[in-house]
């Protein structure tokens, strides 16, 4: 299977970054093919440009500075999301990722007139959130799980009809001991064995 | 009233400036002290740095001059507005970034002695949200509208019992008419002058 993973942690050291690792070694045990991107470390820009913005309808080919993230999206059958839970969403950086990289030509289309878009990333059949949370549960569930809603709705609808989405959460991490650490990676690996 | 506005589009033609700057004039005809930060045109960058993210728990986490200086104007902000596009059912990275990066420990909350979150910003007696959204209504509410759910929920928590939230939406912005954009401009000036 053809996965793209897409990592966003600032630091190398990071528990994100240990995980990135644990779905990388899965991933070539189990071989599948596999693209990494890795926001931090490429020194990807978030802030979405006011040409961008201005050109926001036109051809994906005129932006090349997002081309081969959206050939990445454009090939892979499964996008695997690596990141820590800030502000109960994705970190800025990977916010910006979605606004620069999921645009009209590579995400959707926009038929003349209408406020309804057309999904185009029909090849991504299943997406997977890897993610760790400052807060319990239940916060998140008082805060509205807004990073949750934003992989199983606004990104979903965009991927196949049929696509599935996969949520691995490690809450209130700075709470979590390394038992509880090395289970989450085990749940991790175990996942993605099924993919 | 000390009100801070923070703006977050990167035209400076765009509809969001038209709300920001009628925002902002009604607020000060009403007495209030404003401050507006245009993010885009003051260049903040929106991507927690490692080393930011490094100093996080420490004693000095806001490191930039510019996000200490954001993190003083809330110390005494009774009122935040925040005017900005929904992109992908969230804020736009440039503001996502802000909220990492300014409201660090000791300014938009604190870790009490069990390392639970307690709010830091209980003088905030108003938060404003004013959006303006590419999806018609229904379509918002489904993907959960989570841009709002950080600000009305996840900032809001961090704020005083009583502080007030009020939201100001115009939704399917790509079709709307000349008239009905005039009319959420004049709902923004009434808004803010009942303050």
């Amino acid at each position: 299977m053809k996965v793209y993973v897409v990592h966003c942690h600032p630091i190398a050291s990071s528990f994100t970054a240990a995980s990135r690792d644990r779905v990388l070694s899965t991933l070539a045990d189990q071989g599948h093919e596999v693209r990494l991107t890795d926001l931090y470390a490429e020194g990807f820009e978030p802030e979405l440009s006011a040409w961008e913005h201005t050109n926001h309808l036109s051809s994906p080919d005129l932006k090349p500075a997002i081309a081969e993230h959206a050939a990445n999206l454009r090939w892979c059958e499964t996008l695997v999301l690596v990141y820590p839970t800030w502000w109960s969403g994705q970190p800025a950086m990977l916010k910006g990722w979605i606004d620069r990289v999921w645009v009209a030509g590579v995400a959707y289309e926009l038929p003349a007139g209408s406020n309804g878009i057309r999904p185009l990333l029909t090849n991504i059949h299943r997406i997977v959130a890897i993610t760790t949370h400052g807060s319990s549960k239940l916060v998140n569930a008082v805060q509205g799980e807004g990073g949750k809603r934003v992989v199983t709705r606004s990104l979903r609808v965009l991927c196949n009809r049929f696509a599935r989405t996969t949520w691995l959460a490690l809450y209130d991490i700075d709470h979590a001991d390394q038992q509880a650490r090395e289970a989450f990676l085990d749940r991790v690996e175990r996942s993605l064995r099924k993919l | 009233m000390q009100v801070v506005v923070v703006l977050a589009h990167p035209n400076a033609d765009s509809f969001n400036h038209a709300i920001a700057q009628t925002a902002c004039t009604a607020l000060r005809e009403q007495g209030h002290i404003v401050d507006l930060l245009d993010l885009y045109a003051i260049g903040f960058r929106a991507a927690m740095s490692a080393e930011e993210r490094a100093a996080y728990h420490g004693e000095h986490p806001a490191l930039e001059p510019m996000v200490a200086s954001h993190g003083e104007l809330l110390r005494h902000a009774e009122a935040l507005v925040f005017v900005y596009p929904t992109w992908w059912s969230g804020l736009p990275a440039i503001l996502k970034g802000w909220f990492e990066r300014v409201f660090v420990p000791g300014v938009g909350f604190v870790f009490n002695a069990k390392g639970k979150v307690r709010p830091g910003l209980t003088q905030v007696r108003h938060l404003v949200g004013i959006s303006t959204y590419g999806s018609p209504w229904p379509y918002v509410k489904f993907v959960n509208d989570n841009g709002r759910r950080t600000i009305a929920r996840t900032l809001r928590i961090n704020t005083g019992l009583r502080t007030r939230t009020r939201w100001l939406a115009l939704y399917a912005i790509d079709t709307s008419t000349v008239q009905e954009r005039e009319q959420f401009l004049h709902r923004v000036d009434q808004r803010m002058r009942s303050l």
